[in-house]
């Protein structure tokens, strides 16, 4: 069967409820007064598009990437380091940050996706590591003053307020999104599933697999740079120790895992689930939170391994997109 | 040669001993199993914990403890496998990676709860005990920790190659399917080898304890080194944990006394980037390769 959205009502149908949700989104800072609801739901987005950035690579190639934080904090340090120390501001440094990751993929992506399985999973996770330990110990190893090691950078004060970020956020993770829905209809994106369900078989069918992986990794690079310069102004400051933080990737992995690997909506639907639940029993069980999430996932992989959005597919046969 | 380059490499290869022995399971595991183990941190420290536990109640020895700290893993470590990761062992590996990152969690939080944050630490009479020789310092809980991780890796290697066991578990090891038709009982033969890849990694926390600090959240640091020396010496293939324990330990020994501490994690991640891309099937060639 066919998705629902390649059939002409589908497709209609799925453009009025993403652009009707869209805009409603945008609304909400005109819709409510507090500013708790209004960070709650950058939060929210920030979540989606971080979960959406490793669902495109990792989600639908099935090459589990556990370094994807490593553009995160590369674009938090082109921002932070291109603001404070060259005073260029605050959207050309951003989308720099976003190229400068890009740029630092291409060799990586190049050496890595030659691997497969967990050799691929470990030798994108000791590249993230291994950057948090440069960006620790460069300046003290070669006596310079560049990444401030373990003090971290303090950026500007932007003074604008919530609004501002909300608007940010809104625009990477509707990019993003956007970004999802081409690769459910394209040519690009069908190679994509081809290299997760048989990667030998795509090949000599004649889709050029590594042109793919590298293009999809790129990408989500690109994209977690200009995330992580965008989050780096909004906390102002920033630490090896936080920015290169593999917690950070555990939570992309496991929202969209939540939510459906490989699915437009998987990301969607796990990061806003997790994001609000952590904010509700990290707030009620502070102590307990973290036993609580390790409980969670055990019990997600154990009962529906295909995620919210898998799972509901396959009861009431229902396909989204 | 100077004696502190000597020193360096004496402390690279106690510190490499010691990697090993806390590697060996982690091995076993994926070998066997294509099974990741992110909760492995957290066997070393339930391992060290049962030590620590036994020595401040009834001031017994950490050596002559071990043993019971075996018995403990192997149990945990054959129920988590039956009751709860064999029923993913089927599906994709990417499920038994969240799986067992999920039993990290719980556990290294719950021991966090029980047994608080603070640093505990198994003061024996010889905690502080040195041998100088030649002007090389080696510190005596080290060398033997070094010594019973030589005799774990031998006992591991006997068990699976002169056992009917350690037979039907590298059989399933090399084709589950044939082992299947063979008439072993694959799901067993899976909880056999979680449980003593578990019995190996607790004894070696037991082992560790007279020299390491004690925590909850000691784990992860640990399970990251293990992913190192495996993939160092060749994931799966048991003696190469050895290799790897010894490359890394002399490796980062080095790097510690002649470069720094910090930089010496960053040589380890790239030691074991470069490998990953060069020679995935570890340095002596007999890893198994995706």
């Amino acid at each position: 069967m066919k998705t629902t959205m390649n059939h002409p009502h589908g497709r209609m149908r799925f453009w009025i409820a993403f652009g009707a949700g869209s805009v409603a989104l945008a609304l909400v800072p005109f819709l409510t007064s507090s500013e708790y609801v209004l960070r709650i739901v950058t939060v929210v987005l920030f979540w989606v598009g971080m979960a959406g950035c490793w669902n495109m690579m990792s989600g639908y190639t099935g090459y589990i990437d556990f370094g994807p934080v490593v553009y995160f904090g590369l674009g938090s340090y082109a921002t932070a380091i291109a603001m404070t120390k060259y005073g260029v501001p605050f959207f050309p440094a951003v989308v720099s940050a976003g190229v400068a990751a890009a740029a630092i993929a291409v060799p990586m992506g190049l050496t890595t996706l030659r691997l497969k399985g967990a050799y691929f999973a470990i030798a994108t996770f000791a590249f993230a590591e291994t950057m948090k330990q440069v960006a620790l110990e460069f300046d003290r190893t070669f006596r310079v003053s560049f990444f401030e090691g373990s003090h971290g950078i303090t950026l500007p004060i932007s003074g604008l307020d919530n609004t501002f970020f909300f608007y940010c956020f809104f625009a990477a993770t509707f990019a993003v999104m956007l970004i999802h829905y081409g690769i459910e209809h394209s040519k690009f994106g069908y190679g994509l599933k081809a290299i997760h369900e048989a990667e030998t078989a795509a090949e000599i069918a004649g889709v050029n697999t590594t042109g793919i992986k590298l293009r999809a990794y790129v990408t989500s690079a690109f994209f977690l740079g200009i995330f992580g310069g965008m989050e780096a102004y909004w906390i102002t400051y920033i630490t090896p120790a936080d920015v290169f933080n593999v917690h950070k990737t555990v939570q992309m992995v496991i929202m969209t895992l939540l939510g459906g690997m490989g699915t437009f909506f998987g990301p969607l639907v796990g990061a806003s689930f997790l994001t609000v639940l952590s904010e509700i029993l990290g707030t009620a069980f502070v102590e307990y939170y973290l036993i609580m999430v390790g409980g969670i996932i055990i019990v997600i992989v154990l009962i529906m391994p295909k995620g919210i959005v898998g799972s509901i597919k396959d009861w009431k046969g229902i396909r989204f997109a | 040669m100077d004696t502190l380059f000597v020193q360096a490499v004496v402390n690279g290869l106690l510190q490499g001993g010691f990697y090993a022995a806390f590697s060996a399971g982690f091995s076993l595991i994926f070998g066997v199993m294509g099974v990741v183990n992110l909760a492995h941190g957290e066997l070393i420290m339930l391992g060290a914990f049962t030590s620590y536990w036994v020595f401040a109640y009834f001031n017994v020895d950490p050596y002559l403890s071990a043993p019971l700290a075996m018995a403990l893993l192997f149990a945990f470590g054959y129920l988590i496998q039956k009751f709860v990761i064999n029923r993913v062992i089927e599906q994709p590996h990417i499920m038994s990676y969240i799986l067992t990152f999920g039993i990290h969690l719980m556990v290294a939080n719950l021991a966090l709860q029980v047994w608080t944050h603070d640093f505990r630490s198994v003061t024996t009479s010889y905690s502080g005990y040195n041998w100088f020789i030649w002007g090389i310092n080696i510190p005596f809980a080290r060398l033997l920790t070094f010594f019973l991780a030589l005799a774990v890796v031998a006992c591991l290697w006997f068990f699976l190659s002169r056992t009917e066991t350690g037979r039907a578990i590298r059989a399933t090891a090399m084709d589950k399917e044939v082992a299947r038709l063979m008439g072993v009982n694959v799901r067993e033969i899976y909880a056999i080898t979680f449980g003593i890849g578990a019995a190996i990694t607790g004894l070696a926390g037991a082992f560790v304890s007279p020299f390491v600090i004690i925590y909850p959240e000691m784990g992860l640091g640990y399970t990251i080194l293990a992913f190192c020396v495996v993939v160092l010496g060749g994931m799966g293939y048991m003696p190469g944990v050895l290799w790897g324990g010894f490359i890394l330990g002399v490796a980062q020994s080095l790097s510690t006394t002649y470069l720094s501490a910090g930089i010496s994690v960053a040589i380890t991640f790239l030691i074991l980037f470069v490998m990953l891309i060069f020679r995935p099937a570890g340095i002596v060639g007999k890893g198994t390769v995706a």
